[in-house]
């Protein structure tokens, strides 16, 4: 099922083009990797595809345009996780995940019943039942990256959009994200749409890989076809080896020794 | 994990509600001839301060929770922002013949326009200055905000004696320049702060659930379904109609808005749904005891002690220490991002 659509989307800072003529499409229970160079427009089109930019070109959510979702309905539907997620550091664990049941919240802040047995849920998944007491201050990257995701999840949303999660995780935690992001997609259906720098990472557990550059798609497929050495040469201006394994993702990187 | 529905509302408010009466009975007990429990006669005129105090307490310290979420700005306050002195000095205006005489002339009488509007407009005018000047590609930098907010407060006082001067009336300086409750006071301007501060803090308890997401970036909250430039415009009009609306009546008392919350945050940590009626409860009962004090330093010596003399000396101290502190915060929050 296409849950989002998204054509011919362009969308310039003042004068400078940040991205032009971009199609996207993301489906129920599939993880799409947007990849490409530093400044190429990824977390544009992210911020774009959410409303947070408005450009020109035709974004579908739900076969529904973009223009006519209420911020607390997309909410619903759509959660986001920035580079830099940013919270108060009197915070608990707790009141981070509670915050993901924003968009359900009645007058006064009120909460149902079904917003804390959403939030224990989430707690479960995500194993932090015995830091919900914590203090977000008292927690290591890895763990404070797994409570964003939660605030997430507790919006339960049909889609995840995320912008560069792994950029300040070591390389466990960057594996167990991308584990958990493929283990949503699959299990609980879920879109998953995320922005990353490590093409290995994106090719291991994506199902598809959006290559942008300057603004516009240079190739979008499954990972065999995006990784191609030629093209990732050209975009990334650096000469790039390609390592092919049976029955798995091919393996890329920087030919150092030129 | 207890769930915040109305229960835990009316109970919250309900402990809030009594946490202040208890300080408000006590301070009526106070008098300049001692502490002693009123005679029959005298319970009017010790219940007016107390009354007048804690309504000033409760709006300075309600506005305080939503400018420093708003802000993003733990060291944000009414005062400091000059929000206070900009209410003060146009609640000053309001009072000049040739303020009356030019309502006149535009054809709108002083009853049309109350001393409460005007404090409005001139806390607005000030906040909007101050944010102004403060904010770069359409983001406070806290040090500034701070700072802008020192130079609005110095530009309004200079204002205010350059007026009370020339028209030859130094008997609002005190007050001007450092806030405190009289009891000089018509029946009509209490209530009409009182109801305008009462309905400001219902309008702030019901979006006080959004206000949690304030502190997160516009994309952040936006995605969590919070409309996050509605919300901040509109906690910032009614934070600035609560401050007008006390300032009008008391002048502009410094740092009960800085210290209530952060108080408050130590005993129900930063969840806005309870912290505003906590700190709320906390700025009526602190500004009632500390008048109740002024009142008391005083004794039967026919003199005033301004109230805000004696936040100042116990707020100063607690900004400085708050200063210090937030270094550490926003090396933390730095830190977490």
């Amino acid at each position: 099922m296409t849950l989002l659509s998204a054509n011919q989307l362009c969308f310039s800072y003042g004068r400078r083009p940040a991205l032009d003529q971009v199609n996207i499409t993301l489906s129920a229970g599939e993880v799409v990797a947007l990849i490409g160079p530093n400044g190429s427009g990824k977390s544009t089109l992210i911020k774009l595809l959410l409303g947070h930019l408005s450009g020109s070109g035709q974004i579908h959510w739900n076969d529904q345009p973009l223009q006519r979702w209420s911020r607390r309905e997309l909410a619903k539907l759509v959660a986001y996780l920035p580079q830099s997620p940013q919270t108060d550091v009197d915070q608990r664990v707790v009141d981070v995940l509670r915050l993901g049941r924003a968009p359900y919240l009645g007058p006064f802040g009120l909460e149902s019943e079904r917003d804390l047995r959403i939030v224990r849920q989430v707690s479960q998944t995500l194993g932090l039942d015995e830091l919900l007491n914590r203090g977000i201050d008292e927690l290591s990257g890895g763990q404070r990256q797994s409570i964003f995701v939660g605030r997430c999840l507790a919006q339960e949303p049909k889609a995840m959009l995320l912008d560069e999660p792994n950029t300040f995780l070591d390389l466990a935690h960057q594996m167990d994200l991308f584990k958990l992001l493929h283990r949503l997609s699959k299990e609980q259906s879920m879109a998953v749409l995320v922005a990353s720098h490590d093409l290995n990472l994106a090719a291991a557990f994506a199902d598809r890989l959006v290559l942008i550059s300057q603004g516009r798609i240079i190739s979008s497929g499954p990972p065999d076809q995006v990784l191609d050495p030629k093209i990732l040469s050209d975009t990334y201006q650096i000469p790039i080896e390609r390592i092919d394994r049976p029955g798995k993702p091919p393996l890329v990187f920087p030919r150092f020794d030129d | 994990m207890k769930r915040w529905g109305i229960a835990q509302l009316l109970l919250t408010t309900g402990l809030s509600i009594a946490l202040w009466l208890v300080a408000a009975i006590a301070c009526t007990c106070v008098g300049s001839t001692g502490i002693h429990w009123p005679a029959p006669g005298q319970w009017s005129y010790r219940l007016e301060p107390v009354i007048l105090s804690s309504l000033v307490g409760a709006a300075l310290a309600a506005a305080g929770v939503v400018y420093q979420a708003i802000l993003r700005n733990p060291l944000a306050d009414p005062y400091l922002l000059g929000v206070s002195t900009g209410a003060s000095l146009a609640g000053y205006l309001w009072k000049l013949q040739f303020i009356a005489t030019l309502l006149g002339a535009l054809g709108l009488g002083a009853a049309a326009v109350s001393q409460q509007l005007f404090a409005f407009a001139g806390a607005l005018a000030s906040v909007a200055i101050v944010l102004a000047l403060s904010s770069r590609r359409g983001r406070l930098e806290p040090l500034t905000l701070l700072l802008v907010g020192v130079i609005v407060n110095a530009v309004n006082a200079a204002i205010f004696l350059l007026i009370s001067t020339i028209s030859r009336d130094l008997t609002a300086v005190p007050t001007f320049l450092i806030g405190g409750i009289q009891t000089n006071l018509s029946n009509q301007q209490i209530a009409s702060a009182a109801v305008a501060i009462a309905i400001g803090w219902i309008l702030l308890m019901w979006i006080a659930g959004h206000l949690n997401t304030a502190i997160l970036s516009e994309g952040e909250a936006q995605s969590l379904g919070v409309r996050i430039h509605r919300l901040r415009w509109t906690a910032m009009v009614v934070a600035s109609l609560i401050t007008a609306s006390a300032v009008a009546i008391s002048g502009p008392i410094g740092f009960v808005g800085l210290v209530c919350p952060h108080l408050a945050r130590l005993v129900v940590g930063s969840d806005h749904r309870r912290l505003l009626p906590i700190s709320t409860a906390l700025g009526a009962a602190l500004l009632a005891i500390a008048d109740a004090a002024s009142r008391l330093m005083i004794g039967s010596a026919q003199t005033w002690l301004p109230v805000g003399v004696l936040t100042a000396l116990l707020g100063g101290p607690f900004f400085l220490a708050l200063l210090w502190q937030n270094r550490r915060r926003m090396a933390l929050a730095e830190g977490l991002s």
